[in-house]
């Protein structure tokens, strides 16, 4: 299995490959928002995800340009995603509808599954492919690897995994593109790549 | 190399252990009944609810319970084996625990219960949870990683759900009555239920071999059904390959139905593409209510007891005909060969997952 691309976002900045490619500007009221606008891209949709889909879909906006999705048929790329906090930060909004707001809010509560954030990443890029969503207690490198290998022989052709948290304390995506090609992935490498080294 | 699969345990409204559950199905019971002041607005709400779990936490009530079950039913010895994995299968685990997380007591619960020593796997997939749970179950043994893996599937009631899907307008106002012409929504249900897959058959178990699965992406839009069933449909070519398997050979489908106008008709739209409409199918949604994570487990633990007894539970609910395309959906309970069936499910993030059991030659 070949490694191609990561992309990690997170408070400080963004990060292709481990390389900084921009620092978030943290006087803005949400830096979240404000990497949307500086990528260009047009997609009205994003306004109402949560707050897990836009990390997912701004790391893939940043790792689309270092891999090439054209070479694989629309079911040829699983998705393998976990995190440590479910739809923690969404769910305590949604709550906050019916017991604070009066009704509870239908566009909220779409989004209390983490795995709609996989759901928004096939409606982007029109992927028929196979999804999972884990929650894990912490990015597991030797966990992620085990899942590449068992979609890879189910007849994968290219994975898109990553690990998108969201809680009170910590936003973060750390996307990463592997291919089914001679390579050797390890889990320092990956553990590397997650702490931006 | 087979993969065996067994159930382990269920926990609903129609009964504490498997056997119960299945008996109660048998008599056509439904564990959906109106329950006072559950609504947003204080409706009664036809709900699959266990009356004698009470208060808060009731998601950790409902897994230990079913942990003391186990722990009864089966050698101790199997659960704290490294060779033992155990996946959990669901959609939002304890919400009482918000704003800490909501599944830190599924792994507290499981350990001191049952003296798990291995890493567990939770899996929150939305309504596709249990099925790709034991599809990944299957990858474990397959790779020789484990020799038993224990699947459980869980979710309890809340007001978070309930209002959730109030506010959707997808609750039905009686138990739900999946692929009906009169269908009005879902019922929301609980339950847990345990399948144990292994390399070699447990002592003294019924059990079944898993033949092979998959998932696919609708891609289509997060909350609503594909009107094409695309996913659907994929998802079930890809693990009719998978299984080396042809669609002849299936002798019966256990399906998602939700009882939504939507669902159920983007269901038999894939399942007319597949040509497997006139395979006699049931959905259980009005035996139990859609109990989301633990859905696939719990039908899959119906599944595996209806091979055992070769007999063919109705669809619950189901009277006339109310899907676009034609379905064979089951009127009646009969005594019939079930040597193959395929499970499938659907669910929110545009999920769609399936997979096929037989029974050992």
């Amino acid at each position: 299995m070949k490694l191609i691309a990561s992309c990690k976002i997170n408070k400080t900045g963004v990060y292709l490959n481990s390389q900084l490619i921009s620092r978030n500007d943290l006087s803005e009221s949400n830096w979240i928002t404000e990497l949307y606008y500086d990528s260009n891209k047009e997609y009205p949709k994003f306004h109402k995800m949560d707050n897990l889909a836009k990390l997912a879909f701004l790391g893939f906006l940043f790792l689309e340009k270092k891999i090439n999705i054209n070479n694989y048929k629309d079911d040829e790329i699983s998705l393998i995603f976990s995190n440590a906090s479910s739809s923690k930060t969404n769910d305590l909004k949604y709550i906050n509808t019916y017991t604070n707001k009066g009704n509870p809010s239908p566009s909220l509560f779409v989004y209390t599954l983490p795995n709609i954030l996989t759901g928004e990443l096939a409606i982007l890029n029109k992927w028929y492919g196979e999804n999972i969503f884990f929650i894990q207690q912490k990015f597991d490198p030797k966990f992620y690897i085990e899942q590449i290998k068992f979609y890879f022989s189910k007849g994968a052709k290219a994975i898109l995994a990553g690990w998108v948290e969201s809680n009170d304390k910590n936003e973060e995506c750390f996307l990463f593109f592997i291919e089914k090609k001679e390579g050797k992935l390890t889990i320092e490498k990956l553990n590397k790549l997650y702490q931006n080294e | 190399m087979n993969i065996f699969i067994t159930y382990g345990g269920l926990i609903s409204p129609l009964g504490n252990n498997v056997n119960d559950n299945f008996k109660n199905m048998l008599e056509g019971k439904s564990g959906i009944s109106v329950t006072k002041n559950t609504g947003f607005n204080n409706e009664d709400l036809p709900l699959g609810k266990i009356n004698n779990i009470k208060g808060e936490n009731r998601f950790d009530k409902l897994l230990s319970k079913l942990c003391d079950k186990l722990v009864l039913d089966f050698n101790k010895s199997i659960f704290k084996d490294k060779k033992t994995l155990f996946i959990v299968s669901s959609t939002k685990g304890n919400l009482d625990d918000l704003p800490n997380d909501t599944f830190s007591s599924t792994r507290r619960i499981l350990k001191e219960k049952l003296n798990v020593k291995n890493e567990i796997i939770i899996i929150s997939n939305a309504c596709i949870s249990g099925v790709i749970a034991v599809n990944t179950a299957a990858d474990y043994i397959k790779y020789n990683k484990y020799n038993n893996v224990v699947v459980i599937g869980i979710d309890a009631l809340s007001n978070f759900i309930t209002y959730g899907f109030q506010s959707l307008f997808a609750l039905s106002n009686e138990a739900s009555k999946p692929f009906d012409k009169e269908r009005k929504g879902i019922s929301i249900g609980e339950a847990a239920g345990c399948l144990i897959l292994s390399k070699k058959e447990l002592n003294n178990i019924f059990s079944v071999i898993y033949v092979g699965g998959s998932s696919s992406n609708d891609a289509n839009h997060i909350s609503g059904p594909s009107r094409t069933g695309e996913g659907l449909y994929r998802s079930i070519n890809k693990t009719f390959n998978r299984a080396n398997i042809n669609e002849k050979e299936i002798d019966f489908i256990s399906a998602h139905g939700t009882g939504t106008i939507y669902n159920d008709e983007m269901e038999s739209i894939a399942f007319n593409r597949l040509k497997i409409s006139n395979i006699p199918m049931h959905s259980l949604k009005g035996y139990f209510g859609h109990t989301l994570g633990a859905a696939g487990v719990i039908e899959l633990i119906t599944c595996i007891k209806m091979m055992e007894k070769q007999t063919l539970l109705k669809s619950l609910g189901f009277e006339e005909q109310g899907t676009s395309m034609k379905l064979n959906i089951t009127k009646k309970n009969y005594k019939s060969r079930l040597s193959k069936i395929l499970k499938t499910a659907s669910g929110f993030g545009g999920g769609n997952a399936s997979l096929i059991l037989k029974l050992k030659e």
